[in-house]
Parts: structure tokens; C-alpha cells; sequence
């Protein structure tokens, strides 16, 4: 049996006057147990793989190697499919003369090993076609708790416009996850990123088709982890409060303050999808009316629920004080990951005014990020970062754009963004 | 102590052992707001409660009525429910209270008091008030435990039925040394070894014996006696540096607002130089109050003519009430700044003077404390409780 746990970083003393409570509440799940062993009902995987003509002989190879491979994750009795995509979206496995699932077993196993041995690389992308497959898959099976899907695409969207893709995301939120990998250089990374962050799921770059079996391998190892089907953040915030913002720091940055639904009055519900054994850091910022300087008041109750079920519960406080010592205090765990939201921003805004020709803006929005990684020790940006620009002083955040700069960098910088470093606590 | 109470929901009486009210199925169990700080109204409605509980919160909020979740903060308005150690009230007997207060400024009340009386108005009382020194680190729980100790000796202790009054005055003084030995151990008891900063607090006692009140001290609690007519009197000296200095000629203003006003001299606790009380002793010859209070209270008015000009202008009850009328003093020492916790224990001696003038009603805009006394009559020299 799963089990929550939730703590509260904070400078709960604000001055005189004082109104925006900040928090980062590290939210903590153990014994989370196997996909599917909640009890809540069964658990079920897509593969869904691009088979655009673009991906040619040896991506294709690549991807027969990786869907084996992440087939070979599903544990027995999960419920999977394999979907196979171009300009139109093909049920490759159980296969196109029904819509359906079937239970993983040493059998059903190797017939889908055999189906995936059919794929040839032609036609276009539409992936908008994928998800709305996918998403009827899945309907198929009723009862289901935990949906979840591996998207890989080589390209982009080229046949069919925007709004039709968008339909197909908001179609298919809420109805399952998606982890999406994009393969070599010919991708968008915001337009995976829309289907990613949208159906809670991580966006990543295989910058090479041998990667591609490791990777899936391992979200898929991890998908089976995740024994908790689904679970909800839920904040409290007092009559006359305003919710700031919610979003999730690490490990990965995600704003979830638009995903809110209502649960009464006073408490927000936003959607965490799965959980295994792991941690995840909420920052939470309240604005609350000022009281008088002595006065102690709870911001919010931070919670984590499984249905109904309040499983974890850290308290937001307020309280009032004269003493400069205390309330001009920053916690380090809200300043870390102001920062880290902020990189992820700076970096992500700084690429897209290069790939725009604005080489002022992305000067400074890249110098800002160097600025940023330095300042929260997040090396690993840093070092994406160097292969971008060159850092004349990162104190400063005194960049020069490199001349010559290779795509695969840059993407690799872009979908790294989002990640962030914990905080040392 | 009383074996019947009332119902905190319905106010039917209810054994004291019985955890469902009969009348209404309220729970008895867990003691609501209600029941641990009865509403401040005059009369006999409430309950007589000698053992106040001091532990767990408010089961409503005090500021918007809203339920108080299991996290002790409301489910509303957020606010921190009111610990019943932040407040809470006691009344042994109609003519003994007291209200102690976290204030508004310290985030715990670290004041505490304990009281004792038997029914027959002005017959034998204990009140006992210990200030907690802030900055060490149990203080909160030491002072509580302190005057429960005290009250404990005292309560014991009756020098009525002895011969002359010298003698009756030895008894209460032992007594009251005793007492504040007692409230010494448990102050210790309730420090933890090897503190850095060990608990402390202040002990102000009054045994009132028929018209016999002898008042212990030590440290700036403090004990006043206001009659209805006639000179009110501050009955102890504190044991502060403010004192020393007043005692050398400097003005009590001056003194008591200085940088060091609330440095005190002596204390209770395991490093305290010196615990020895210093007693007064009178003969209560008139009605009025016998007031004990902490520095919560008489920060704000320090003068016993000023104090009990405030004393008379709130007492305008029909019949005594002296919880009503400590809560009001509570109430108004927040009104002006709440800047410490406050204790305010009152013992009415005799019955009430009637009272020809309206009562005026008690509010921070108040605009002089002193304007009180002058429009009252003053009440025949009846209450002689010796006769």
C-alpha cells in the first residue's frame, strides 16, 4: 500500500502589510507497488510509433528494436496496444480488423514482436490521427485506472494544421499519459512539448536512433512503477485568498495553475496523473489579505488525494511579524526554484527569439539563463548552455551567440529546460 | 468541585462522568469552546468550573464561527484556532473568577493562573497568578504548573476557627511560604535539564480568610485591592528594576516606560538568586474587589486609583460578576495593544452598592479611564464580612 507524505518549506513570517505567502511542498511517495496493483482496476500501454516515410530504413529498424524492448517492460496481465503512425494512424497491434486491447503474455507478446516486424517507413505525420486512436483504444477496454502511452515522432505535424492537432490533445486529456521522444533534428520541440505537458507526461530528445530501445525501455520500466494510478493536488486556500499560481518544480518545471478544477469553494484540484516511489516539489503562492502584526493564519493546506481520499497534508502558514530578521528571510528551497522556473523560461523564450532572427532578445534571455544556472548551481545547463552561446561573464550574464551552432544542441537545451536540480536541503 | 455541569450545547445539567448529554446527544467527551470558556455573561448561567482544561483547541473558530479541522487551524477563514491554553477562564465559585490571555502580540501565553473558593460568598478564596518569563523555553507549562501547585497548598489551608488574628495571619503567611516553595519545585520539575534557558516565572498568591486577605509576591505580578468607597490600594511592591528606581525617587511614569521597566529582580525557577516572597497582610473591612493580575494588565494602567477607576467603570453588572468583569479587563488591555499575555482574577468581597447611574460601557474609545468613580454613590459600609 502506497504511502504519502508531505513538507512545507517556507519563511512563514511576512512584515506589516505583507500579503504573498510562498511554499514549496515536497510531496513524497513510497511503496507504491506495480501498475495495475492499486486494486482501483487494471492498467493499460500504448506504444504509438512514427512510420513516416522520412524515417527511412534505419529509424524504423531503430524502432522495431525499441518497441520490442518496451513491450518486454509490460508487465504480464496489463492491458497494450501498438499503434502505428503517418499521415494516418494504423491499430498494428491487436490489429485493424477490430478496436481493441489485449492482456500482455508470453504469447500476445511475441505476436506483437511479429506484427511490429511489418512496419515500413512511408507517408507523412499527423499526430493529431495518433492520439485520437489512441484515445478510442483505450475506451475500448472499460474499467481501466491507469492509461498511459509512449509517443515517438521523427517530424512534424506537416498534414494537418494546428487546431486539429489541438482538438486531438484536448480530446485526449484526462483520458491518459503520454511521454513523447522526438528522434534526430527534424521535430519541434514546442509542438511535442504541447502534447507532453498536456497529458502530463516528459518530452525528451533521442538524438540518435540507437538510443531509442534504451530509452523506452526505461519509460516503460518506469510507467510499471507506478502503482498509484492516479492522484490529485489539491490546495486549500483561506475565504478571501487568491491562488498565486501552482506549479510543479521539480523534477521537472510544469504550471499547473490553469489545469484547476473546483472541489468547493476553497480547494483547487490539479492533476498529477501516476506516481511510483518518487518525489515531487510543489511551489504554492497565496495572496492573502494583511493582518495585524502578531497574527498567525494558515495560507493553505497543500494536499495530495487519491479519489477522495486526503492521503498527504502540509500547512501553508502566515504569520505577521515586526522583525526584520524574520520576515525579510528568503527560504533557499523557494529561492532555488524561483530561479530554476525562471531558467526554464529564459531559456525556452531565449531560443525561440534565435530561431526568430531577434538576436538581441535571445542574447539576452540566454545571457539571463547562463546568469540563472550559475546562480542555482544547475551545471548541467550551464554545460547546454556553452554549446549555445559564449559566456563571457556569467555573473553578469554576459553572453555572445555562437556562430555555428549544431540543431541537435539546441533542442537537446530546449527539451532539458524543464528540468530542474533539487534543492540541497 | 461540582459533580453536575451543563450540557456545552443544550445547557441541560449533565453527570460529570457521562459522555453523551441525555437531552440533546451532544457529545461530552471532548470539551468544546463552550464549555472550556463559558460565554463572559453575568448571573449563575454559568457553569462553576474549577479545573479548567488547558489542552487541545477551539472546536469553533473564534473569529468567523467556522469549524476548526483536526489541524487546529479553521477550515474557513484559516485562522489559528485558539488553544484553550491561549484562553482560558476559571470560576470556582459566583463571587471568585479569572480570564487569562494570550494577548495579541506573543504567539503563546505563557501567563497562568489557578484559583480556588468554596460557595459562600466571601468566605475563604485562593487566587494564585504566575507570569512566565518569555525567551526560556517551557515557560507556558512551568508557570501553569507552578500556580496549580501553589493553589493546591493553599487550598488546603484555612486559618478560620484560630484564635486571634495575629495568629490566624502566621498560618496564611506559612501557607503562602509554603505555596510558593511548591510552585518553585514544579517550575524545576518542568525544566528541562540542561536548559540554556530555564523556565522562569513570576507568583503573585491571596488567601482571603473571612475578611483576611494576606498576598504573597514575587517578581511584578501584581495584587490591588479596589473597595467600592474609600483609598484603593496596590498591596505588593514589585520586585523589579522599575521598583528600585521608583523607590529612589523617580516617578512611576518614568520608571515603568524605561528600557529596563520590565527587567524583575526576583523569579521562580532553577536559576533564580532568590525566591523569597515578600507578604502583605489587611482586613478587608468594605466591600469591593480583590484584583491579582500579570503585567498584561496593569501595563496599562499601573496606579491603583487609575485601575480602579477602570474597575468601577466596568462593573456594572446587576449582580457581581466577576468573570464577566475580568474578561471585560482582559478585553480592554487587548484593545489597547494586547502587547503581553494577560491575567485578570477577581474576588468580590461583599454584596454590591446599588448603582443609581447607567452603566458605561467599556470600549477602547473610552476616552478616560479616570471618569468613573466620580458619578457613582457610593455604597453603605455593609459589607463587613467579620460581622
Amino acid at each position: 500500500m502506497a504511502t504519502f507524505s508531505a513538507e512545507v518549506y517556507q519563511n512563514e513570517f511576512l512584515p506589516d502589510g505583507g500579503s504573498d505567502v510562498h511554499a514549496i511542498v515536497t510531496v513524497t511517495c513510497a511503496g507504491a507497488g506495480e501498475a495495475g496493483s492499486s486494486g482501483s482496476g487494471d492498467a493499460a500501454e500504448i506504444v504509438i510509433v512514427d512510420t513516416s516515410g522520412s524515417m527511412g530504413k534505419d529509424k524504423i529498424l531503430a524502432v522495431q528494436q525499441a518497441a520490442a524492448a518496451a513491450l518486454d517492460q509490460v508487465l504480464d496481465g496489463v492491458w497494450f496496444a501498438v499503434i502505428a503512425g503517418n499521415h494516418e494512424a494504423r491499430l498494428a497491434f491487436p490489429g485493424e480488423a477490430e478496436l481493441g486491447m489485449v492482456r500482455m503474455d508470453a504469447q500476445t507478446r511475441a505476436a506483437a514482436k511479429y506484427a511490429i516486424g511489418d512496419f515500413e517507413p512511408k507517408g507523412g505525420t499527423a499526430m493529431g490521427t495518433w492520439l485520437r486512436l489512441a484515445t478510442q483504444v483505450f475506451a475500448t477496454v472499460p474499467g481501466l485506472a491507469q492509461k498511459h502511452a509512449i509517443l515517438l515522432t521523427d517530424g512534424i505535424n506537416q498534414h494537418e494544421t494546428p487546431e486539429q492537432l489541438t482538438a486531438a490533445i484536448e480530446g485526449a486529456r484526462g483520458q491518459f499519459q503520454c511521454d513523447c521522444r522526438g528522434v534526430g533534428s527534424d521535430w519541434q520541440v514546442a509542438e511535442v512539448r504541447r502534447i507532453a505537458t498536456t497529458l502530463l507526461g516528459s518530452v525528451d530528445l533521442i538524438a540518435a536512433a540507437d538510443q531509442m530501445a534504451a530509452d523506452f525501455e526505461q519509460i516503460m520500466r518506469q510507467s510499471m512503477g507506478r502503482g498509484v494510478a492516479e492522484a490529485w493536488l489539491r490546495v486549500w486556500a483561506p475565504q478571501g485568498a487568491q491562488v498565486l499560481f501552482v506549479r510543479q518544480v521539480s523534477p521537472t518545471v510544469d504550471d499547473l495553475t490553469a489545469r484547476r478544477t473546483e472541489v468547493n469553494a476553497l480547494t483547487s484540484a490539479y492533476p498529477t496523473g501516476s506516481w511510483g516511489d518518487e518525489a515531487r516539489d510543489y511551489h504554492v503562492a497565496i495572496r492573502l489579505p494583511a493582518k495585524a502584526v502578531g497574527q498567525e493564519q494558515l495560507a493553505a493546506r497543500v494536499q495530495l488525494a487519491i479519489g477522495p481520499e486526503v492521503v498527504a497534508q502540509g500547512l501553508v502558514k502566515a504569520m505577521w511579524s515586526s522583525d526584520d530578521t524574520l520576515t525579510t528571510r528568503i527560504d533557499p528551497a523557494v529561492a532555488h526554484y524561483t530561479g530554476q522556473a525562471e531558467l526554464a523560461e529564459a531559456i525556452q523564450e531565449g531560443l525561440a527569439a534565435k530561431a526568430s532572427g531577434d538576436t538581441d532578445t535571445a542574447t539576452t534571455k540566454l545571457g539571463r539563463a547562463v546568469q540563472l544556472a550559475a546562480e542555482t548551481g544547475n551545471e548541467e545547463a550551464t554545460t547546454r548552455l556553452r554549446k549555445i552561446v559564449d559566456i563571457d561573464d556569467a555573473g553578469t550574464g554576459t553572453v555572445r551567440l555562437r556562430r555555428a551552432v549544431d540543431k541537435l544542441d539546441e533542442m537537446a537545451l530546449d527539451t532539458a529546460s524543464t528540468k530542474t536540480t533539487r534543492v540541497k536541503k | 468541585m461540582t459533580q453536575l455541569t451543563a450540557c456545552p450545547k443544550c445547557s441541560a445539567p449533565v453527570g460529570a462522568d457521562e459522555q453523551y448529554c441525555e437531552a440533546c446527544g451532544a457529545e461530552l467527551g471532548q470539551p468544546t469552546a463552550a464549555a472550556a470558556a463559558p460565554a463572559q455573561t453575568p448571573g449563575n448561567e454559568t457553569p462553576i468550573q474549577s479545573a479548567p482544561v488547558t489542552s487541545g483547541h477551539d472546536a469553533t473558530c473564534h473569529e468567523c464561527g467556522g469549524s476548526v479541522a483536526a489541524d487546529g487551524y479553521c477550515s474557513e477563514c484559516g485562522v489559528k484556532a485558539r488553544s484553550l491554553r491561549d484562553h482560558f477562564t476559571e470560576r470556582p465559585a459566583t463571587w471568585v473568577a479569572g480570564v487569562c490571555d494570550r494577548g495579541i502580540r506573543h504567539s503563546r501565553n505563557e501567563d497562568a493562573m489557578a484559583l480556588d473558593a468554596r460557595a459562600e460568598p466571601s468566605s475563604h478564596a485562593v487566587l494564585v497568578v504566575c507570569d512566565g518569563v518569555s525567551s526560556s523555553t517551557d515557560s507556558d507549562v512551568a508557570s501553569l504548573a507552578a500556580a496549580r501547585a501553589a493553589r493546591d497548598v493553599l487550598a488546603r489551608s484555612s486559618a478560620s476557627g484560630i484564635g486571634t488574628a495575629g495568629a490566624r495571619v502566621a498560618v496564611s503567611v506559612k501557607a503562602l511560604e509554603a505555596a510558593v516553595e511548591a510552585a518553585n519545585d514544579a517550575v524545576i520539575a518542568n525544566t528541562a535539564a540542561g536548559s540554556g534557558s530555564p523556565a522562569s516565572c513570576t507568583f503573585v498568591a491571596g488567601v482571603l480568610d473571612a475578611s483576611l486577605l494576606v498576598v504573597a509576591c514575587v517578581g511584578d505580578s501584581r495584587a490591588y485591592w479596589f473597595p467600592d468607597a474609600g483609598e484603593p490600594r496596590m498591596l505588593t511592591t514589585d520586585d523589579s528594576f522599575a521598583a528600585e528606581q521608583i523607590a529612589s525617587g523617580v516617578s512611576r511614569a518614568e520608571a515603568e516606560n524605561g528600557p529596563q521597566a520590565h527587567a524583575i529582580t526576583k523569579w521562580l525557577g532553577s536559576d533564580a538568586p532568590d525566591h523569597t516572597p515578600s507578604t502583605t497582610t489587611l482586613d478587608l473591612d468594605s466591600p469591593g474587589w480583590v484584583l491579582l493580575c500579570s503585567d498584561g494588565l496593569w501595563n496599562y494602567c499601573s496606579e491603583a486609583k487609575d485601575l480602579a477607576a477602570l474597575v468601577h467603570q466596568m462593573d456594572h453588572a446587576a449582580t457581581p460578576d466577576p468573570l464577566g468583569l475580568a474578561g471585560s479587563l482582559v478585553d480592554w488591555a487587548n484593545t489597547q495593544g494586547g502587547v503581553d499575555n494577560i491575567t485578570v482574577t477577581l474576588a468580590r468581597i461583599g454584596p454590591r452598592p446599588d448603582i443609581t447611574t447607567p452603566p458605561v460601557a467599556a470600549t477602547a474609545a473610552t476616552p478616560a479611564v479616570h471618569s468613573g468613580t466620580e458619578h457613582r454613590e457610593e455604597g453603605p459600609h455593609d459589607g463587613n464580612v467579620l460581622s
